[in-house]
């Protein structure tokens, strides 16, 4: 097994974050996210909000991978999590369901607001393989790789997602319209998200300027 | 807004998406204060409010998009992988954090 942590310390407020965090599908960063349902859903006795979403990921496998190892390229998700208002905090773990004997990657998030009202993301994955023919060791490793490419992407989709928040409040404010606008309506065509995000892959994923700072990535082998 | 499993659910799926970030927005800045919170009554009064508010609002084309949702997953097969998905139950119970840091193969 492999553990992967990394801390992140966005500028903007909790609030903003954790609802950011909550429609960062579609975004020109995860062409890769096919769908994203949400299955279940309630308010706790406590007052968190309780979610459950469905989600399908394409994905395309590594080059030594052997013939027939998986029978199709794209993984279904499940992500759960807990958002406390009160106590600031969100939690949420994401695992695939399927071909977890190739390889099971679980992810860990919590997003928290600090003392100066910003918003401190902790991410954490473990990523085990089962698949064995001597290729245990390799499998986790590439998924390690791709693990930490992709937490960048994924940052830089939510970048994305906030920039779009900042926008429509600024225009809120100035307009003094009351709002029930939300961004990720701007992304109403998965056809021109997808678009967007190839042209983006090219060279120029870093053209969002990020507004936070990284803290302490750690690996252990 | 990202699609629905099935085709036939993404109209009701973004319907209730915009329904959901509406609410949720407002969800996220509580008139609450955190030591007021520490009261359990309080809590339990701040989660009937907001459990109420997202019923009125949402509650309708929640049920019907949650219909739609269940059936296409039904139809995938998916059922069994989340019913056992969700016995694991990670929110719950998270799996212990490796004592030393290194891994185990």
């Amino acid at each position: 097994m492999r553990f992967y942590s990394q801390s992140f310390l966005y500028d903007d407020p909790w609030s903003i974050v954790s609802y950011a965090f909550f429609m960062r599908y579609p975004n020109p960063f995860a062409s890769h996210v096919l769908s994203c349902d949400v299955i279940s859903r309630n308010i706790s006795p406590t007052g968190t909000l309780v979610t459950t979403r469905l989600i399908l990921k394409s994905g395309a496998m590594p080059r030594w991978a052997p013939k027939g190892m998986v029978s199709r390229a794209e993984s279904w998700v499940i992500e759960e999590s807990e958002v406390d208002p009160v106590g600031r905090v969100v939690r949420c773990t994401t695992k695939n369901l399927d071909h977890v004997k190739v390889m099971r990657v679980e992810e860990r998030v919590i997003l928290e607001q600090t003392s100066d009202d910003k918003t401190l993301q902790n991410t954490e994955a473990r990523i085990v393989s089962g698949f064995g023919w001597g290729l245990t060791k390799r499998i986790e490793s590439h998924g390690l790789a791709r693990f930490k490419a992709n937490i960048q992407r994924s940052r830089q989709g939510l970048f994305t997602i906030l920039e779009l928040i900042r926008q429509s409040r600024a225009q809120t404010m100035t307009m003094g319209v009351p709002s029930l606008y939300t961004p990720s309506q701007r992304f109403t065509s998965g056809s021109s998200a997808s678009q967007t995000a190839s042209e983006a892959s090219g060279s120029s994923d870093n053209e969002q300027k990020p507004r936070g700072t990284w803290l302490n990535p750690k690996s252990w082998l | 807004m990202a699609h629905s499993v099935s085709e036939a659910c993404t109209p009701l799926k973004r319907e209730y998406d915009a329904c959901f970030n509406a609410w949720f927005e407002g969800y996220l800045e509580p008139a609450v204060s955190a030591s007021a919170s520490a009261d359990p009554a309080r809590r339990t009064t701040f989660a009937q409010e907001k459990a109420a508010e997202y019923e009125r609002s949402c509650g309708k084309v929640w049920a019907q998009y949650r219909e739609c949702v269940q059936g296409a997953v039904k139809e995938k097969g998916l059922d069994s992988l989340l019913e056992q998905a969700r016995q694991e139950n990670p929110l719950s119970e998270p799996p212990p954090l490796l004592d030393d840091g290194t891994s185990s193969r």
